[in-house]
């Protein structure tokens, strides 16, 4: 028996869907239904819905998760009226928001002002088809499927930026100036700490970077650059110590003040989204993925959708971690943010490099070609 | 920024031009929450202005009614018991602690550190459920009256009082190693809004922020009203001149008003006595007028007086002028709100800093528009 995979459960329900609906309709017709490429377009579009589903659900799950965990280091509860321990209050939030006249400035820019927000939600969902949750469980997969997901996740400051400018606000603006620097200052480390990994693993490809940290999960020998990457990360997720385009003392809501109702929904979406997407990027580079090490019994690992259970759980928990830095840091000033960004990150960021390529040698030393399967 | 800016804690507007990301020059523009406190008065009984003084600053309302009534009872010739005396200068610390514990959340707010936000409000809590059971009101008390005190302490308040200044001591540590012991803390506040001591002593800035410049000034000490002469504490100072400074100086304010407290609560609990002063004239306040002191004055009898009160604010020195000249509501009532000044020289601390400083420099003020507006 073939393993489940999302794939072949989308292709399952096509399949289902179009023979059943074939009987209705007259036998050249019935024929074409049932061909092989109309299922495979219907499959298609079933496997995108579940997927979008499962990823809104998880994100605002995770708004969830963050508000509780937020309220438990501020020694309070959280959300807890709307269904069980406040499980449905973003739900209802999201619904107020739909509600919401959506208010433009008059003197904003029509097509910038709408685009911006849309386009920002989509490019980041976009990366959810990309990322492999666990074996079988991804959209595509392409050679370079962690260079794609970078590129994808860099385009956030163009939009923000486009967002901000239309506004026409100056609040606005400085937190868009502020959003594109920030980014653009921290993408370097972060593309960096990926090429520490991809040095280890010997590829670009996200299932094959987890299948390498069969023996040992890839944080232990490149903690340089997990902490590189976790600090870029928060810069490109904007939170609270990076949280400077949107600093609410100072810049009202930074790029986001003028938008409402829905268009902001999209925004905070869209955030959401990213931290999880983050998230995802920790643990698939230095978290072994959906993976555990063998000295687990394999009672935990060998139950139906084991995988992305262990892989939403450390999810869960490498999100658990930023909200934590939220809950204990204050926020920084713009220039001592690019300073500690390019001064500090990059060169830590160099020396993981430097050490990853030490550990490949180090393993390479005994056997002649061993890379991309070293230690096995 | 403002009148509508989170950074402004209140309705002003600071005019910054800046130079890039660098402040040239401030002009703070105040008066958007006038009401005309000091005219109203005019028109009001003595003991009818204690509501206005709640109004005054929202977040320290005993203090200013302990400044507004030392004056009266100056200006009335009213000499108030001593057990009255004791209880208000308790209320007024306790009321110092919970206007900088609001200050700590807010400026901690400012920096974007929201956990000690939620936590400095946690904790005024406490002592507003401390006024609650002895005032009736956690936020607009008119509590203290010309003359003493509205009602004694409830059976037991010491004990609870005491229990929720034990259980302070303890936050105030946790606070000082959530912010101090902070690598970003530091490097946000350390070296920011500087106001040495003589331009501070030359803008007329008073409070914290004279004393985070190593001045040992402070009115409680200096010119000890009510029973403060009879208490032990010691004045908060620190070197820098600086944010942080201002924030170490706040803290062990807060340290030495539950020493303070400490003192009031056992010495209140081994003197009992009354709360109000037995000869008062009726005309105080027809609604609010103390009961069951009969032996009241007439007053086209009683004589004119002229009454002034200095007081350690929580956020500076405020001062009360109030002319009494024989009639039942005061001739002319003026305050001296230290919070409008120290936003003036702004000018003076603001210029050569970052926009992004506006909001830890302008919150280690401690803005209160109500009192400086008035």
């Amino acid at each position: 028996m073939s393993p489940v995979t999302l794939f072949s459960i989308s292709h399952t329900i096509a399949a289902w869907l179009l023979a059943h609906i074939s009987y209705v309709f007259p036998a050249p017709a019935q024929g074409w239904l049932t061909s092989g490429n109309v299922v495979l377009g219907l499959t298609a579009l079933i496997f995108a819905v579940i997927l979008l589903g499962a990823s809104m659900i998880n994100t605002i799950m995770l708004i969830w998760w963050e508000r509780k965990l937020l309220g438990r280091f501020m020694d309070r509860r959280g959300a807890m009226h709307v269904g069980f321990a406040g499980l449905l209050q973003n739900f209802a939030d999201g619904l107020k928001l739909f509600r919401k006249d959506t208010v433009r400035p008059g003197q904003a820019d029509e097509l910038g002002f709408w685009l911006s927000p849309t386009a920002y939600l989509v490019s980041s969902l976009v990366l959810f088809a990309i990322l492999p949750i666990s074996t079988g469980w991804n959209g595509g997969s392409l050679p370079l499927t962690l260079l794609l997901a970078l590129v994808i996740f860099s385009f956030a400051p163009l939009f923000i930026f486009l967002g901000a400018w239309a506004s026409n606000n100056k609040y606005s603006l400085i937190g868009g100036m502020r959003s594109a620097a920030q980014m653009i200052a921290y993408e370097v480390p972060i593309l960096l700490a990926v090429v520490a990994v991809v040095v280890l693993s010997g590829s670009f490809d996200l299932t094959t970077i987890v299948q390498e940290q069969r023996n040992y999960w890839f944080w232990a020998p490149l903690f340089l650059a997990l902490i590189v990457f976790l600090t870029g990360m928060l810069a490109e997720m904007e939170r609270i110590p990076f949280d400077l385009p949107e600093a609410e003392a100072e810049l009202v809501e930074g790029w986001n003040t003028e938008y409402g109702g829905m268009l902001f929904a999209f925004f905070m979406l869209a955030d959401y989204v990213r931290y999880m997407v983050g998230s995802i990027l920790v643990v698939l580079l230095f978290l072994g993925g959906w993976t555990l090490p063998s000295y687990i019994p394999t009672i935990l690992t060998s139950f139906p959708l084991a995988g992305i259970v262990w892989f939403m759980v450390k999810v869960y928990l490498v999100f658990g971690v930023f909200v934590w830095v939220r809950a204990s840091l204050p926020r920084m000033r713009t220039d001592q943010l690019l300073k500690l960004g390019w001064m500090r990150m990059v060169p830590l960021a160099l020396l993981s490099v430097v050490l990853a390529a030490l550990v490949v040698a180090a393993h390479c030393l005994p056997l002649i070609g061993c890379v991309p399967s070293m230690g096995g | 920024m403002g009148p509508q800016h989170p950074m402004t804690h209140g309705l002003w507007n600071l005019r910054v031009r800046i130079e890039g990301e660098v402040i040239k020059d401030v002009e703070p523009e105040m008066g958007f929450l006038h009401r005309g406190i000091e005219k109203i008065s005019e028109d009001r009984h003595y003991n009818e202005i204690i509501t206005l003084m709640d109004r005054t600053c929202y977040v320290a309302g005993l203090n200013w009614e302990h400044l507004f009534i030392v004056a009266a009872e100056q200006a009335l010739h009213i000499e108030p018991p001593e057990r009255a005396e004791y209880i208000r200068v308790l209320s007024a610390e306790l009321q110092r602690i919970a206007s900088h514990l609001m200050w700590y959340a807010a400026f901690c707010q400012d920096l974007g550190l929201t956990t000690p936000f939620l936590y400095g409000m946690r904790d005024r809590d406490l002592i507003l459920d401390l006024f609650q059971s002895y005032t009736g009101a956690r936020l607009t008390y008119e509590y203290m009256r010309v003359g003493g005190v509205r009602n004694d302490l409830p059976l037991g308040f010491t004990d609870r009082c005491r229990k929720v200044v034990d259980w302070l001591m303890d936050r105030f540590v946790e606070y000082d190693r959530l912010c101090l012991s902070s690598t970003i803390f530091n490097e946000r506040c350390n070296g920011l809004g500087v106001l040495l001591a003589p331009e501070a002593v030359a803008y007329g800035v008073t409070g914290p922020m004279l004393r985070s410049a190593g001045s040992h000034r402070d009115i409680r000490k200096d010119r000890p009203y009510s029973v403060y002469n009879k208490l032990q504490f010691e004045v908060a100072t620190a070197n820098t001149a600086d944010v942080t400074g201002r924030y170490l100086v706040r803290m062990e304010e807060m340290r030495q008003a539950v020493k303070i407290s400490r003192q009031c609560l056992d010495w209140l609990d081994d003197n009992p006595g009354p709360v109000m002063a037995s000869q008062l004239p009726r005309w105080l306040g027809a609604p609010y007028a103390p009961v069951g002191n009969e032996a009241y004055l007439l007053k086209r009898n009683y004589p004119t007086g002229l009454g002034f009160s200095m007081m350690e604010e929580p956020h500076g020195e405020a001062g009360a002028y109030i002319v009494n000249d024989g009639g039942e509501h005061p001739y002319r009532v003026k305050f001296r709100s230290p919070v409008l000044i120290n936003i003036w020289a702004a000018k003076r601390y603001l210029p050569g800093y970052r926009v992004a400083d506006i909001p830890p420099i302008m919150g280690s003020v401690d803005v209160c528009v109500g009192e400086c507006d008035r």
